[in-house]
């Protein structure tokens, strides 16, 4: 079929020809753009049980599709393409295609959780968007996005000292992520917190950063949190089929 | 001794009004055409029941021992009636064995046909082996033989419901739901996956009528416990690529055209008016209504009524009903019944 609104198609979907003569009518250009069509042409199974092994995606299968996620969603007021409810669809058939070319979306997400609170069937869509994004990464579609990486950063230092200290999130999440310390805004604020703040408190946190306190007696909790972490993450990859390469290869050869 | 009151069909409606007037001392005369009673639940094999979950031999079979064993029940199999005449308290009705019978008034309970499937070409019956319809597949479960594809007897992978075969279709003169089938669809699916847990089952719908209370026992059951899939679409056409079935149409969730590949596709029949229907409205002088089921007069002030006076109907032969609701109506005729009788007695 000859299109005329381009805008509306994907442009990989687009078929044109330079030069194109149909029964000696010669049809080049304007006239031989045409749409392929995309026919969704099976369902893979797995993908809703993969997502759903991820925590947050447990009730995947409970979706009926009815848009309330979409509708109060928070990204999506600020980018219509932002639409949990059809990536949930998508995920659930298995159209991994489809999800593909939204995957420098899905992990906009904000967790405002105003989906969880108007889903009429508490598929918990947040929770989805989250294992949806997980399994985007596991699964080495997306690198893993800066808000991981501020958590990874986070937990860590929670798991390793049983405490936080924000001088140092900065610096590794600046440094996990390669961007400058140095940063106007940042170099502004440190500025302005040093008139700002009594002497004492200064002096604590400089020490802080130094000595790196610990709380007392952590260390069998650490290693309690780090054994649950090893595990959770091996049950992760492991439901993907991604630490096994031996199962993977016997199922798709059969 | 009081003329009997002529039951026609042994189906959940017949039996209901046979036994509640035969549990009050009445004579019946129960009139079943076919060579056992119990309708379309006990000839066509059906599973277990919506809503009750018991197996249909059990439920229904209880209902049809109990009017079998019943002194006051006449119970005719094999016969219909060829003529009936009279007015109410006093009819009288020729049967098909040419026998003269008495009766007070008569209750239709003739119920409905399955849709033919064969009417929507389109959809692969009766082109493709492993093209079924939902009383099919009722029948594989019921006979203990389990769910497999008719081609070859393997247990199929992946399964499609169509739903709507027959019913709300202009093209094909249905304009009505079926009511039942949504509920009966989510059921069978749900006793797919009980007998093949790695068996997939898809539903393709248009909407979702799982009424009143089946809401969450069917449609949300059947999603969160069995992980079944419903699809809103309308499926074009049923073909084959030479191994498997291929189930063309548009998902309108996605607004995308769809080519996907089925071992077995379930047609979901719908409830068609009896064949009879023409032949009992003129025996009976009962007016049709205009899908041609059994008309029913105003159910303000007569409750079970037909356009004759002293002449009953209840259940599916006055459109798609459940059993419950069938059973019910068979009753509320018994009830109508019996106060015309007695209104006839005192006159
Ligand atoms: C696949 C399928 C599954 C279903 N499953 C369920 C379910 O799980 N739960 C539920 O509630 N409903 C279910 N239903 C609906 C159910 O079949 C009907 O509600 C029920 O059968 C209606 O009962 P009835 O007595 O009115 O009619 P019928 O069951 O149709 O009985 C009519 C009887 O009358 C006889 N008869 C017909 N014409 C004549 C004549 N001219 N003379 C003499 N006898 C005659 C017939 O032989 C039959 O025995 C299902 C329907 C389908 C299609
Ligand atoms: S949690 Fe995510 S998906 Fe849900 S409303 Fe907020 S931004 Fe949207
Ligand atoms: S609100 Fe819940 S049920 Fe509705 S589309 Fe979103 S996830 Fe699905
Ligand atoms: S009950 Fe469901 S399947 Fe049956 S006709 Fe109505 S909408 Fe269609």
């Amino acid at each position: 079929m000859p299109i005329h609104e381009k805008s509306l198609i994907r442009p990989e979907n687009i078929i044109s020809h330079e030069n194109l003569e149909i029964d000696g009518i010669d049809v080049s250009g304007h006239w031989s753009t045409f749409i392929k069509p995309r026919v969704v042409t099976d369902y893979n199974e797995d993908t809703e049980e993969e997502i759903a092994a991820l925590p947050g995606g447990e009730f995947i299968h409970r979706c009926w599709q009815c848009g309330s996620c979409t509708n109060s969603c928070t990204v999506n007021a600020l980018d219509p393409e932002f639409n949990p409810r059809y990536w949930i669809y998508l995920a659930r058939l298995g159209m991994e295609d489809e999800l593909l070319r939204d995957k420098d979306r899905i992990w906009q997400c904000v967790s405002c959780n105003k989906c969880t609170y108007s889903c009429p069937r508490d598929v918990n869509p947040e929770g989805v968007m989250k294992a949806m994004s997980h399994w985007l990464e596991l699964k080495g579609h997306t690198p893993t996005s800066p808000s991981m990486q501020f958590d990874e950063e986070f937990s860590g230092q929670v798991f390793e000292t049983g405490r936080i200290e924000e001088g140092r999130i900065i610096r590794g999440f600046f440094k996990r992520t390669g961007q400058n310390l140095m940063q106007d805004w940042l170099v502004e604020l440190v500025k302005r917190l040093i008139r700002g703040l009594p002497v004492k408190l200064l002096m604590t946190m400089g020490l802080a950063n130094i000595f790196r306190p610990r709380t007392r007696g952590w260390g069998p909790a650490r290693e309690a949190i780090e054994e649950y972490v090893a595990e959770r993450k091996m049950a992760d990859r492991k439901a993907l089929g991604l630490d096994e390469p031996g199962i993977a290869e016997q199922e798709s050869e059969q | 001794m009081s003329k009997p009151v002529l039951v026609i069909g042994g189906g959940p409606a017949g039996l209901a009004a046979a036994h509640a007037l035969a549990s009050v001392g009445r004579n019946v005369t129960l009139i079943e055409k076919e060579d056992r009673l119990g309708g379309a639940p006990i000839l066509s094999g059906y599973a277990k029941l919506v809503p009750s979950g018991e197996w249909a031999k059990d439920a229904i079979g209880g209902m049809v021992g109990r009017v079998e064993g019943n002194g006051l029940v006449d119970v005719r199999l094999n016969t219909t009636v060829k003529a009936f005449d009279g007015t109410p308290g006093a009819f009288s009705a020729i049967l098909s064995d040419e026998s003269k019978i008495d009766a007070g008034a008569a209750v239709l309970c003739t119920g409905f046909t399955h849709f033919d499937p064969v009417n929507k070409p389109e959809w692969g019956f009766g082109t493709f082996q492993d093209v079924v319809t939902t009383t099919q597949v009722e029948q594989m479960i019921s006979s203990g033989n389990g769910v497999r594809c008719p081609s070859d007897g393997r247990k199929p992978k992946r399964v499609a419901i169509l739903l709507c075969v027959g019913s709300r279709d202009r093209q094909i003169g249905r304009e009505w739901c079926s009511k039942v089938c949504c509920t009966v669809s989510s059921n069978l699916g749900m006793e797919i996956r009980e007998e093949l847990p790695d068996t997939h089952v898809y539903i393709y719908y248009m909407d979702i009528r799982t009424f009143g209370l089946y809401e969450d026992l069917y449609y949300w059951r059947s999603q969160e416990e069995f992980k079944i899939k419903y699809i809103k679409s309308r499926i074009a056409k049923v073909t084959s690529d030479g191994e498997r079935l291929i189930v063309k149409g548009e998902d309108t969730l996605v607004k995308r055209p769809i080519s996907i590949p089925f071992d077995l596709v379930v047609h979901a029949i719908g409830m068609d008016p009896n064949v009879d229907n023409l032949l009992l409205s003129s025996v009976f002088d009962v007016e049709l209504e205009g899908h041609q089921f059994l008309k029913r007069a105003s159910t303000y002030d007569s409750m079970a009524g037909t356009s004759r006076p002293g002449v009953f109907v209840a259940g599916a032969a006055t459109g798609p009903e459940t059993i419950d609701d069938s059973i019910a109506q068979g009753q509320a005729a018994a009830m109508a019944v019996l106060s015309i009788l007695s209104q006839a007695a005192a006159e």
